[in-house]
């Protein structure tokens, strides 16, 4: 019987039994095997995301424009403050120094932090991650460092961030944009490209023990690479950008321009935008940050929620990008394109005559007639059309719309890009031009909408859109498409996307465009041109004049605001650029007369008389601008006496000498500035310049002559700039140093000139 | 038939019968001649034996790193018990049958006494607060341990003497089922369902072998059916180990979380494992992985084929006790491989059936392998209680055999 009871015991036991567990095992190893490790890893791996790294912005040179580095976020773990710090779990030989009030105040001494508040943090022990401080610098994340290691604290940690640094603080601000506290761009460049900039966020998986330590021998892990962010190459000129803004802030303070100004410069012939900004400019770097001034208006606003409410109004406004967000009326700047569509029409020709006697009656019925004013009230008589270009000449322009008629008008407006389109331009929050519907434009019952439109009057565009169909009007005739974005790169260096030129359409042709650049020119550089201002010696520089009331503002409010501004394109021979300078209500308290030719046109001038050299365009000077040019100082201080005087001589300056002797031991100016011709050099043999303080003079109205012999008296230097020299009757208009400031003997005082002999609202 | 009692009917001429009764009749007098010990038990043995403590290598680094900061704590002190109880168990191979069989009524009663005790004395790390160890300083014992082996030589020795009144209810249940209840008594007192329930079946195959009817078997079923569901449902842990056994995810953070992670550990293991020393469940995840739960692990790392390679080995140790208890020279000596070889049989099989939930949770250790001095010690003793019978087998006899099968 045992015999038989120990087979039967071994066939359950031995062979039963294990059949039984050897079904079990396959259902659960080999049947739900993927099931149950999937679960298994879910628990047992943590998931870190590496960040990738931000594309990098450049200007057209190479020139860096936005950069990410690398910064670091320090938190702390309660949970594991807690768990070391507590007597009861204390590994053998490992010593844990984690004491909350250590760490408290350690961290209150590297970061800054508030003690009070990290205590507070700490009470939560369920939390893993309670941020102590984000995007720090690597020397403070390194103290911190030493701090972790010389207490062995477990529940102190720093990660890996990053930070977008903008070495150039405010320049070109609206263009670039900056990003917000994760790293996604918020305005500009860096929000409309974030998807390209911003990459793809790698993640290293990690195997952790139950208690979140790292397991000692790893034998999973799994890394998935970050793909940093592509690099942009800008159309943008950083050298370009730097003297558009230095003359838009001219502009903004000699004219005490109450709201906005703008300002861009474009290359006509391909679209690229080479400097675009605003007069509301902010450091990228500390985008949050208002000026001192408007802080001080919201801490007056007792309300709360209303101060919170105005805070982000003014940030808005900061922010905002008025060369394309904002529209205006144009004014005379859109004569030109009257101009082309008349000619290109041929309804017009060149030497036409037009009559203005001063206004001329407009509308369709009878009954409805009114008088259109010319802005010269006097008139102007009988002039070509290159003559009614020159004076901006209201009741002529009036008459050319006339003559192409409503709907070839508007049919030409809408080719060039100026209505019922954007440009497309590769900036954020581009508005929309404001024109009026076909057809009540072509209804002859409203006839004045041609005649207002024709002299720029009356519907509102874009500043992008405005220098963009200017440029189609002088570059050939072709409608560009504006860009910022030229070239993006990937992180190996290869180029992903290239932006060539693009030809909209043909709007005029190449010869209509050529007569309107011509045309421009004489506007800016013949006797009795409206834009004499923008004259750069040396160069063909033309263009228009531009100077609106506000429509809504005078039917609203009666009372007169005004928006003056200036085109200017060069060379005229061959348009390479063009440059848009919109001011948005000056005062007349600036003493100088309110017009764009007045307030715009010379800040034209200067830009166009900075870039133009940078951009290798060889100036050809008459012989008496030749006279009448800036000289640089020469460096006479290394040669005996009669080398100076014999290159001075060669220079064409005149030398005052100071003291005895043969030994030039200074001079007056320093090597290298700038002083208008005719300017007398001191030079002091065996002596030193003399170290005392000078008050400078009030120069506003005087002539070049006038303005050069006052300093001259007082130890002082005169540099000009603005409309040439050679315009009779140009007159200081304003000066960089203010009347009343001091300045050491021998420093050099830059003047604005200004031709004030044909004064208008043109 | 039973080939051993030629008196209950078996009048077929079979010499070799007669001289093995003789034999079992003067076996207490005189030394037997003996053979070698069994080879291939022995073999098998230290086999498996070494696979269990590089498991417990394996299994417990990550815990006596983190939490005792030294990997190898467990694995030395193993690594000590296992060499110690090779020698214990070759020493007890040298004893006779004879010996063990004076020795099985007075550890009986020196395993209940102890038993009795452990209440009173004992100290508890079990997680339900019962008392089951005896802390001895260098290592902690359990008397349920030495109950078992006391039951099986016990028993062997009291079939022997009833050997003739076995059917009966008298002689063949009731002395049996007596000392069962006394034992699984003193054993509920700690309380300890697992010893329990590993007592009572190993004392019915005891009565199985020995040749209880089948009649009381199916009573006995009944009854300890009813008792158990009445331990089930009335005792709280009891009836939430029930309750994480049919749905671990109603409570997979308390009473369902050893099951969850032993199913996460022996599923990531697929046909081939994550390789030796490369589980992650070990990182504390899975409670117990160097001790009850130490073959997820083995799963975990040596995958589908290593897991069924070590069951295979298990089945194989298991078959060839079998084997032995059927060559033995004497009843005795039968019936008590057959009890030492079931026992191995019933944690092997209960210890793979909770790890894979078949059954509900409870602790179950598993031979050779699970982390513990005492247990350890005891069951290599027990395999040289075998190995001390196998070598009264005839040598001749066991040749012969051998070339039959071929």
């Amino acid at each position: 019987m045992i015999l038989r009871r120990t087979l039967v015991l071994a066939v359950v036991c031995g062979i039963v039994a294990f059949s039984v567990l050897a079904v079990q095992l396959y259902n659960i190893m080999i049947r739900d095997h993927d099931f149950y490790e999937e679960k298994a890893i879910r628990q047992q791996t943590r998931t870190v995301a590496v960040a990738a790294s931000r594309g990098t912005i450049y200007d057209t040179n190479g020139r860096t424009l936005a950069k990410s580095a690398t910064a670091y976020t320090v938190f702390i773990s309660p949970y594991e403050i807690q768990l070391y710090s507590t007597k009861e779990y204390k590994p053998k030989e490992i010593h844990y120094g984690d004491d909350p009030e250590l760490i408290a105040s350690g961290l209150e001494r590297i970061l800054g932090a508030d003690h009070d508040k990290l205590l507070e943090q700490m009470k939560d022990t369920k939390s893993w991650y309670k941020t102590v401080a984000t995007k720090i610098e690597a020397d403070l994340a390194d103290e911190v460092r030493a701090f972790i290691d010389e207490y062995n604290l477990a529940g102190v940690h720093i990660e890996e961030d990053s930070k977008r640094y903008y070495p150039n603080g405010d320049l070109a601000c609206h263009v670039i944009g900056f990003v917000g506290t994760e790293n996604y761009g918020l305005e500009g460049i860096e929000a409309l490209y974030d998807e390209r900039l911003e990459g793809t966020n790698g993640s290293v998986v990690r195997l952790v023990a139950q208690n979140g330590t790292e397991m000692l021998f790893e034998n999973y892990q799994n890394y998935n690479d970050a793909i940093d962010g592509n690099d942009l190459t800008l159309t943008l000129d950083c050298n370009i950008q730097a003297i558009a803004e230095k003359y838009l802030q001219q502009a903004m303070e000699a004219n005490y321009i109450q709201n906005g100004g703008c300002v861009i410069v474009m290359n006509v012939k391909t679209g690229e935008i080479l400097a675009l900004a605003n007069a509301n400019s902010y450091d990228l770097n500390d985008p949050w940050a208002l000026p001192e001034e408007v802080q001080e208006q919201l801490a007056l606003i007792p309300d709360e929620e209303e101060r919170s409410a105005a805070r982000t109004a003014a940030l808005m406004a900061q922010w905002r990008n008025m060369a394309v967000s904002d529209t205006y009326e144009p004014g005379s700047v859109f004569k030109i394109i009257t101009m082309a569509i008349g000619l290109e029409e041929g309804v017009v020709k060149e030497n036409d005559n037009f009559y203005c006697g001063g206004k001329i009656p407009v509308g369709g019925i009878p009954g409805r007639i009114t008088d259109l004013n010319c802005w010269k009230h006097a008139g102007h008589g009988n002039q070509t059309l290159r003559e009614a270009a020159m004076h901006s000449c209201n009741v002529a322009f009036a008459n050319i719309g006339m003559k192409i008629g409503a709907e070839k008008y508007d049919e030409y407006v809408e080719a060039f890009g100026l209505m019922r389109s954007k440009t497309g331009v590769d900036l954020s929050g581009e508005a929309a031009s404001q024109w009026w519907d076909k057809k009540y434009f072509e209804d002859p019952n409203n006839m004045s909408s041609l005649t207002s439109a024709a002299f720029g009057q009356t519907f509102n565009v874009t500043p992008i859109g405005m220098i963009t169909a200017v440029s189609a009007a002088v570059n050939g005739g072709y409608l560009m498409e504006p860009y910022i974005v030229k070239e993006v790169r990937n992180e190996d260096g290869e180029v992903v996307y290239s932006k060539e030129p693009t030809v909209v359409r043909q709007v005029i042709s190449e010869e209509t465009s050529a007569l309107v650049a011509d045309i421009l020119e004489s506007v800016v550089g013949d006797k009795g041109g409206t834009g004499s201002n923008a004259y750069v010696p040396g160069y063909r520089v033309g263009g228009k004049t531009g100077t609106t009331t506000k429509t809504t503002i005078e039917v609203a409010e009666n009372r007169k605001e005004y928006m003056v501004s200036f085109c200017g394109v060069a060379p005229c021979d061959d348009p390479e650029i063009a440059v848009l300078l919109v001011l948005d209500n000056p005062s007349s308290e600036s003493g100088i007369y309110i017009g764009g030719g007045q307030m715009a046109a010379p800040y034209v001038g200067m830009i166009m008389s900075e870039v133009l050299p940078y951009l290798g365009v060889q100036p050809i000077y008459t012989a008496e601008e030749e006279a009448l040019l800036d000289v640089t100082v020469p460096r006479l201080t290394n040669l005996d006496l009669l080398s100076a005087r014999l290159k001075a001589q060669e220079m064409g300056i005149t030398l005052r000498e100071v003291g005895e002797g043969d030994e030039i031991t200074a001079q007056l100016p320093s090597p290298g500035a700038q002083i208008a011709a005719g300017s007398q050099m001191i030079i002091y043999l065996g002596q030193s310049a003399p170290q005392e303080e000078v008050t400078v003079p009030d120069l506003t109205g005087m002539t070049v002559n006038q303005a050069r012999n006052v300093l001259q008296n007082l130890g002082l230097f005169l540099d000009t700039a603005g409309a040439s020299p050679a315009i009779s009757g140009v007159k200081v208009a304003s000066q960089i140093i203010d009347s009343g400031q001091t300045v050491p003997y021998g420093a050099v005082i830059q003047v604005t000139l200004v031709d004030s002999s044909n004064l208008g609202r043109y | 038939m039973d080939s051993y009692s030629p008196s209950e009917g078996n009048t077929g001429a079979q010499p070799e019968y007669a001289a093995r009764e003789l034999r079992d009749r003067t076996a207490e007098s005189r030394a037997v001649q003996r053979g070698p010990i069994d080879l291939p038990f022995l073999l098998l043995t230290l086999l498996i034996l070494t696979i269990g403590v590089i498991m417990v290598l394996s299994a417990s680094f990550a815990r006596a790193y983190y939490k005792e900061n030294d990997a190898t704590k467990y694995f030395v002190r193993q690594l000590f018990f296992a060499v110690a109880g090779v020698a214990l168990m070759l020493v007890a191979s040298r004893f006779n049958s004879s010996f063990y069989r004076r020795m099985a009524m007075p550890l009986l009663m020196v395993s209940l006494f102890l038993l009795a005790l452990v209440p009173f004395f004992g100290t508890g790390k079990s997680q339900v607060g019962a008392n089951r160890w005896f802390d001895l300083g260098i290592t902690q014992f359990q008397p349920s341990e030495i109950a078992k082996v006391a039951i099986v030589l016990a028993f062997a020795h009291m079939i022997c003497i009833y050997k003739n009144q076995m059917g009966t209810f008298k002689y063949g249940v009731v002395p049996f089922a007596l000392i069962l209840i006394v034992t699984v008594a003193l054993l509920m007192l700690e309380p300890h369902i697992s010893a329990s329930v590993i007592v009572i079946a190993l004392g019915a195959i005891m009565m199985f072998a020995g040749g209880t009817r089948w009649q009381y078997f199916a009573v006995g079923i009944v009854v300890v059916g009813l008792v158990g569901y009445l331990v089930v449902t009335k005792m709280a842990y009891a009836s939430s180990r029930i309750t994480a056994w049919l749905d671990p995810w109603s409570d997979p953070l308390d009473s369902g979380l050893q099951t969850i992670q032993s199913l996460y550990a022996i599923g990531s293991g697929g046909l081939l494992g994550v390789g030796l020393g490369q589980s992650r469940q070990k990182y504390m995840y899975l409670p117990e992985e160097h001790n009850d739960f130490i073959f997820p692990i083995a799963c975990e790392e040596l995958g589908f084929v290593g897991a069924m390679l070590i069951l295979v080995l298990f089945a194989l140790l298991i078959i060839r006790g079998y084997w032995l208890a059927i060559h033995s020279r004497d009843r005795f000596g039968a019936l008590v491989i057959v009890g030492i070889t079931s026992k191995l049989a019933i944690q092997v099989f209960l210890n793979v059936a909770v790890v894979t939930n078949l059954v509900p949770c409870t602790g179950i250790s598993l031979p050779f392998f699970s982390y513990g001095g005492t247990a350890l010690l005891v069951q290599l003793v027990e395999m040289g209680i075998v190995l001390a019978i196998s070598r009264e087998i005839p040598l001749r006899k066991r040749k012969n055999e051998e070339n039959g099968e071929k």
